[in-house]
């Protein structure tokens, strides 16, 4: 594959966003555009992914493309690595599928006009987001990415949803200037924003201390994207006032594009760098770890399908942060294994979820009820769904789990932390049952509901259940054949801990040498050596004081 | 000069910050748009000193002199410049939406009952799913 074909992640949205802006009178002809660009980004995706994985390069290969052919560190870099692209294919999969579902259930107020158009300008956003290879541009991308989302949050809102609109915009721009103002502050301390050049640095140890605060900021602004503890809080309010499939196209992406900044910037780019694993780590480890439980609570409390699901967003987010705090090589390929999971299966619930509302009228618990003998494919379904969601054996969110759960198990810096977070984890996922079974014993199990008896079979029900029932059968892949999906996980892993390929392609095969050189000098697990040479420097010290007297 | 531009920087940032925190969304959306000006200065501020530099043009021969400052962060302002403007943009038309709709831009006004906390209240979905209000096409 011509790795200049990987700039058509960003250009394919884009022309058919500009097509159907152009276009917007004509709905069949947006639908068709739509459609047509969807299909092709699944196939460029699934493409490049056989590329990076079996294609001409070796497994684990980086496709490269210099725009306008500058050279690396000065022009706008485009790199699809094997982390990228399993998120790419993953991403391509789950809006086509939304797209699908959208075209049939969403209402006519929303889905008019400009719905097509701001549609893929978010998928070209979240893309880009996906493909940049430098810091600025993950800024533009995710402006692009940002904006779309305000704008589908905002489309046909009444007085209600208005403050929590507000909500959501406000906080976002302000985490969005956060996150300008520590770019210009990395490229003063550091003189460049590429990835690949920031990631040499910090392997030779050439990023100055003062630029630390920077990247403290760069933690606070992906940490609100990504909606961790505690700068989670503009999450369950604004998710829940949008119509199901866009709460589920958001639940599913947006905080995902989070996960994968952090992972890019904590693990590849800065997690080079002693002071990462010293500093920042801990801090990522604890937000884990209340991101899972106190979430999961939220999620029990609630009594709204949508508010219930909007929630588990939170504490699912939770799991991946754990495996990006841990930053072994299984803990960041369960991290991956479990994006790949809940992407797919939260958008299932919450397309499930507007099925229901469409039986119900609403989405309160008190309302619903009986579902499962109007409709019992709906409920098989969201069954599945559900029970991936909370990782029971052999569905989807199983291995993940137990991969993140032992991982924090054995993980040696921080041994008690290890235990809490491995605890805190198994709580959290009896809980999430908890909360999955209210869903289902209110909504689907329970005497049947009057609004339920009498409300007529959905308009568009087969379709709708058609796409949720080819999203579930994704999830179910994932979990009958998790060692497949673990492989490709772990090639993307390790190419993350260890950059060397990722460098090379991006700056030029000439700096090998030195790359190996700077990790001859301090890898990754010699600093975890390092740590725990520390940490027992440390207790024998206190053991001596404690002696002495 | 770089003390001076940080220490405006600050300023910008309080005056900001300050305006976040009122009550009117006018005041809000002016607070978003100042801190948005802030982050650029601040670009500026963490790029070298322009004092006794040249400006980031090559001259007749083609090629750089060596005395020229920094182009890059000006790129990267210039980027952050015109997406600002299209927030700026984005959030003026959502408070003349919220004007034409609730006949408010007070925080407090806008926000009356709380929908997730009153579990007597309709839920906003079948508000908005049957209850279609009328748009009023103008300001007055």
């Amino acid at each position: 594959m011509n790795p200049h074909l990987i700039i058509l992640f960003v250009a394919i949205p884009m022309a058919a966003g500009v097509l159907n802006i152009a276009l917007h009178r004509f709905k069949s002809a947006q639908k068709l555009v739509a459609c047509g660009a969807l299909m092709a980004n699944l196939a460029l995706a699934l493409w490049t992914l056989s590329a990076v994985y079996i294609g001409e390069t070796q497994p684990g290969g980086v496709l490269v493309s210099q725009m306008g052919n500058w050279p690396a560190p000065y022009g706008i870099t485009v790199a699809v690595d094997p982390l990228s692209a399993v998120m790419l294919s993953v991403t391509g999969a789950v809006v086509f599928g939304v797209y699908l579902y959208a075209l049939t259930q969403l209402p006519d107020r929303f889905s008019g006009g400009y719905f097509h158009a701001i549609y893929m300008l978010l998928l070209m956003g979240v893309n880009w987001a996906f493909v940049t290879g430098d810091l600025f541009n993950l800024f533009v991308a995710f402006e692009i990415m940002l904006l779309s989302s305000y704008v589908l949050l905002c489309l046909g809102t009444t007085a209600m949803q208005m403050r929590q609109a507000y909500k959501y915009v406000l906080l976002n721009l302000i985490s969005s200037t956060l996150f300008v103002t520590s770019c210009g502050m990395i490229y003063g301390h550091t003189g460049t924003l590429n990835m690949a050049e920031l990631t040499l640095m910090s392997m030779q140890g050439t990023i100055p201390a003062e630029a630390m605060p920077a990247i403290m900021l760069l933690l606070i602004v992906f940490g609100s994207k990504t909606a961790a503890f505690p700068i989670w809080y503009w999450l369950p309010d604004s998710y829940p006032t949008m119509p199901p499939a866009i709460g589920g196209l958001f639940s599913g992406l947006l905080t995902k594009v989070g996960v994968y900044t952090m992972i890019r910037t904590f693990t590849m780019m800065f997690g080079q760098m002693p002071a990462i694993h010293d500093l920042v780590m801990p801090i990522i480890l604890v937000s884990a770890g209340g991101t899972m439980f106190l979430g999961v609570i939220g999620a029990v409390s609630s009594s709204n399908v949508r508010r219930i699901l909007a929630i588990h967003v939170i504490s699912q987010v939770g799991y991946m942060v754990l495996g990006v705090g841990l930053a072994t090589e299984f803990a960041i390929a369960a991290t991956v294994l479990y994006m790949i999971q809940h992407m797919i299966v939260k958008t299932t619930l919450f397309l499930c979820c507007g099925v229901m509302e469409r039986y119900g009228g609403t989405d309160r618990l008190d309302n619903l009820g009986g579902i499962g003998r109007r409709d019992a494919w709906l409920a098989a379904l969201f069954f599945i769904a559900a029970l991936s969601l909370a990782g029971l054996p052999p569905l989807s969110g199983f291995p993940g789990k137990l991969l993140l759960i032992q991982q924090s198990f054995f993980f040696d810096p921080y041994p008690r932390l290890g235990y809490v977070l491995a605890a805190l984890g198994l709580a959290t996922s009896l809980l999430t049952l908890l909360s999955m079974l209210k869903i289902w014993g209110y909504g689907f199990w329970s005497k049947t509901a009057p609004a339920v008896a009498t409300a007529p079979r959905p308009s568009g029900h087969l379709p709708a259940l058609a796409t949720i029932g080819a999203l579930v059968v994704l999830a179910l892949s994932v979990g009958l054949a998790a060692g497949q999906y673990l492989k490709v996980a772990r090639v993307a892993a390790r190419n993350v801990l260890d950059p060397t390929e990722y460098i090379a392609a991006v700056l030029g095969d000439h700096l090998r040498p030195q790359i190996a050189a700077a990790k001859e000098s301090g890898t990754p697990d010699a600093l975890v050596a390092a740590a725990d040479d520390a940490m027992a420097a440390a207790d024998a010290g206190s053991s001596v004081k404690e002696v002495q007297p | 000069m770089i003390l001076l531009t940080a220490l405006t920087v600050g300023l910008i940032f309080g005056v900001s910050i300050y305006m976040l925190l009122g009550k009117e969304l006018k005041s809000i959306a002016m607070g978003v748009f100042l801190l948005g000006h802030g982050a650029n200065l601040a670009i500026i501020a963490a790029s070298e000193s322009p004092i006794g530099k040249l400006p980031p043009v090559l001259g007749a021969s083609g090629q750089p002199t060596g005395a020229e400052v920094d182009p890059l962060p000006q790129a990267l302002i210039l980027t952050a410049i015109v997406i600002g403007f299209a927030v700026q943009a984005f959030v003026l038309s959502l408070l003349v939406l919220t004007w034409r709709r609730t006949r408010t831009v007070d925080i407090d006004e806008l926000a009356g009952p709380d929908p997730a906390t009153q579990p007597q209240h309709k839920d906003a979905t079948t508000t908005r799913m049957h209850e279609e209000q009328p748009v009023p096409t103008s300001t007055p």
